[in-house]
């Protein structure tokens, strides 16, 4: 057949008609939600991203979770409460149960504290549950828990995403939770099907019958995949498409502002052995260009210690500790006897654009008052080894805190820990170490306030590390997606849990 | 006889080297498994979980021992299992293997399909209006790299027409009408710059063919014109064309990663991208091996091809 204009217009007309059958197809009561990574692997206790800890959280219970406005809510357990002697004492629900039947008890806890702090532990939180020196079970639904030293924020340590509570007669391979979800199906890097349980022990949840998760790891197509309606929800909304998410009548966005973007330095050696030198990074950097070249736009500066407003830990005056100064980090560098600069190096990685974006910032800055840095942009993974190593001068990296309790950034600024690429290599920060020491131990609210403004006037002298800029992260959904919350602050990358209230409206 | 085990043996030898080589390169590049993977997200590990994870792995052994390992495992055609979550490499490679390979015979079906007749129409009217636009657009298809062309695909059809999902894969046996919509767009993508090396090679092989003796001979037989343009022109004509072809197809291979990534095809490309950042070693190694086995498949074809039609081969 010749191509004729009848037979062209014919083939257009037919167009709108394929529309149907090309549809992603949405099944009654599924959640369509586009994930930007698929979970490494799905160990309870092990930690392998938000990714994983999405789903985890939605076919495990942990002890504590955290409500719509970040604040703790029992979960596993009913209540939990310190004495004078600083033990905690943990209520567990009655109601609660396994998906495999068995009730949830006081000893399933011990087990998996005992699991997760023991020799040959791969999981997240070993360190911190190592310090909890006796477990006592009174009774079926009671846990006594005995530190060697009081620890205030430990109900936090129970909130976090890679504390699920499994039952302890679990095989090594096949962990059962007591969430209302259940892994039903899933294709190794592409997708995974979730199923309510029937029948769960808590009332009302999960409102959806299922939840399907696709993994769209390219940004611009996972925001393509919401606007287009082949799912019904993503994470994580590329900055450059939030605009766009929300001018879309059919579209939400819910975007905060929780994770951060700073430098770590080398301690070591070199040039930023001396805090003078550190302090002037901070003050040389104008973060809002970072907000602009990495975030378009979607963020905030940070030019103090990344404790959210509305905090009872905020301080307005301390949050401008680091304000951009140009003339200030000149004079820390004279004072500090390099009033012309020097040269050094600025690692960073180019498998991540917001990485490589700041630290081109950073870079432009620290030239204008002298520090000239030649950029290293290996692989996140030899960014990840050079780190750890201290193999680097200053390094740009990228995180967000555990949960909004200050104690949460310990990871980051206790220098005295063991090296990582997450905070500072060798950095002598004293003040700063003790004053999160003294924060963790205390219980008083006030005196606990106080000990962490000091934590904030520490770090701004010593500077174990400098952060530059907060990131907006962002979920997309369809409107007639209800009941979903971003969760403030740092608790953005839980926000996964928040699944389980969500229903079609 | 003697001369085909030989050049299989031969190949053996090449597969080993590869295997060797990008055991060992792996190895060296700096990046540590265990820690990486406890690291996902930016989290700062305790170091003696990392320790732990390592041992585990078997990350501690020296290096000989688990390259001893690993070539026992080959032996017995076993490539390991996944350092981030233990599943075998092999079935991994079953599943994603036949995708990749999908989506590389679609698109050249689809370049053969559109740039021989293009090419051929080209070179018959050499220096027309059509042969200008033809050459123009192969020019320009070659230039635009192939992410520009699938993202502007994304935008057109998915986000402003809305007639095609943005990308993604369903099984052919449970929605085949699904299936080939969603083939579509990544097979135009991968088409697009064969197409336009197909359509060059075709119309400079026609042009050429047309100046031969045996076409003018055939013309003055007083053959009809059709059958001298496909039974002496064209058919000759394709021979370079299918070598050139047969060539591209094997560096398409490796050349899905963009296309897989862009359309969200689950094929073989992305495990091996996210594998190589995870440093997985036996995952990276058991999907380049089977890349590189099937590049000497098909070397070893061809090979055996050109000695059946050319007898002198065997000797050589």
């Amino acid at each position: 057949m010749t191509p004729t204009r009848r037979a062209l217009l014919l083939a257009a007309g037919t167009v709108p008609f394929l529309r149907v059958p090309a549809r992603a197809q949405a099944s009654a009561g599924v959640l369509r939600f586009g994930l930007s990574a698929f979970p490494p692997n799905l160990q309870p206790w092990v930690s392998t991203g938000a990714s994983a800890g999405t789903v985890k959280m939605l076919i495990h219970r942990r002890l504590i979770s955290y409500d719509e406005k970040g604040e703790l809510r029992g979960e596993l357990a009913t209540s939990w409460a310190h004495g004078d002697d600083g033990v905690w004492t943990f209520r567990l629900n009655p109601a609660a149960k396994f998906q495999n039947g068995e009730p949830v008890t006081a000893e399933d806890v011990k087990w998996n504290i005992e699991q997760i702090a023991g020799e040959r532990s791969t999981a997240y939180m070993r360190t911190q549950l190592q310090a909890i020196s006796r477990i006592e079970t009174p009774d079926a639904h009671t846990v006594r828990l005995i530190t060697r030293e009081p620890v205030a924020p430990l109900p936090h340590w129970f909130a976090g995403y890679n504390m699920g509570i499994i039952w302890r007669k679990s095989e090594a391979n096949n962990p059962i939770g007591a969430g209302p979800f259940r892994v039903t199906a899933q294709e190794r890097g592409s997708s995974m099907e979730l199923t309510a349980v029937p029948n769960h022990w808590q009332a009302g949840l999960p409102k959806v019958k299922g939840i399907k998760l696709t993994v769209y790891a390219d940004e611009n197509l996972r925001a393509a995949a919401l606007q287009s309606g082949d799912v019904d929800m993503i994470e994580y909304v590329p900055w450059q498409s939030m605009d766009a998410v929300e001018a879309d009548p059919r579209l939400s966005l819910d975007a905060v502002e929780g994770p951060f973007m700073d430098v770590v330095f080398n301690g070591a050696r070199g040039p930023f052995t001396d805090a003078r030198v550190r302090r002037a990074v901070a003050h040389a950097i104008k973060r809002e260009d970072i907000v602009k070249a990495a975030f378009f736009g979607r963020g905030k500066a940070l030019e103090g210690i990344p404790i959210i407003e509305g905090s009872p830990y905020y301080d307005a005056e301390l949050a401008k500790g680091w304000a951009y100064d140009p003339a200030r980090a000149k004079a820390l560098l004279a004072e500090a006897g390099v009033p012309n600069g020097f040269q050094t190096t600025l690692l960073a990685t180019a498998q991540y654009g917001m990485h490589k974006d700041t630290a081109e910032v950073v870079q432009q800055h620290l030239a204008a008052i002298g520090i000239q840095c030649e950029l290293r942009l290996p692989d996140w993974s030899t960014r990840v080894s050079l780190g750890t190593r201290g193999q680097y001068e200053i390094a740009i990296h990228g995180t967000a805190a555990e949960n909004n309790d200050p104690d949460g950034l310990s990871a980051f600024f206790d220098t005295s820990l063991s090296p990582s690429h997450g905070r500072s290599y060798m950095v002598q920060a004293p003040r700063t170490v003790e004053a999160l020491a003294k924060g963790r131990a205390e219980f008083d609210p006030a005196r606990r306030i106080e000990a962490y403004k000091e934590f904030q006037r520490a770090a701004l002298e010593e500077v174990p590390m400098v952060c530059l800029a907060w990131r907006s992260q962002g979920y997309g959904f369809d409107q007639k997606v209800k009941g979903f919350v971003n969760l403030p602050g740092a608790l953005t990358t839980s926000s996964g849990a928040m699944l389980e209230q969500t229903y079609f409206g | 006889m003697w001369w085909l085990l030989r050049r299989i043996g031969v190949s053996l030898v090449l597969a080993w080297i590869v295997a060797t080589i990008v055991f060992m390169t792996l190895h060296m590049v700096p990046g540590d498994p265990a820690e990486i993977l406890l690291s996902t997200g930016g989290v700062a590990p305790d170091p003696a979980a990392v320790a732990e994870l390592r041992e585990r792995l078997g990350l501690e052994q020296p290096l000989m021992t688990q390259y001893g390992q690993f070539l026992l495992g080959l032996t017995r055609g076993d490539l390991g299992t996944s350092l981030v979550d233990e599943y075998p490499v092999l079935d991994e490679i079953a599943l994603r293997l036949p995708r990749t390979l999908e989506l590389i015979f679609a698109g050249t079906i689809l370049a053969v399909i559109v740039a021989i007749p293009a090419g051929t129409w080209a070179a018959l009217h050499r220096g027309g209006v059509f042969d200008r636009i033809a050459s123009g657009t192969a020019a320009f298809l070659l230039a635009v790299p192939v992410f520009v062309v699938g993202t502007v695909l994304v935008l057109v059809f998915a986000q402003m027409l809305r007639i095609m999902p943005a990308g993604g894969y369903v099984p052919f046996a449970q929605n085949p009408g699904q299936h080939m919509t969603l083939l579509a767009m990544p097979a135009v993508a991968i088409a697009k710059g064969l197409a336009a090396v197909v359509f060059r090679m075709t119309r400079a092989s026609v042009l050429d063919a047309l100046s031969r003796d045996y076409v003018r001979t055939a013309r003055a037989k007083g053959i009809s014109p059709t059958r001298v343009l496909v039974r002496h022109v064209v058919r000759n004509a394709l021979t370079p064309v299918l070598t050139v072809l047969g060539l591209h197809m094997g560096t398409l291979l490796g050349g899905t990663v963009l296309v897989e990534y862009v359309f969200n095809w689950p094929g073989m490309s992305t495990p091996l991208l996210r594998a190589v950042e995870a440093r997985d070693y036996p995952m990276v190694v058991g999907i380049v091996l089977t890349i590189s086995g099937l590049f000497l498949l098909i070397n070893l074809i061809m090979d055996l091809l050109y000695a059946a039609l050319d007898p002198r081969i065997r000797t050589a």
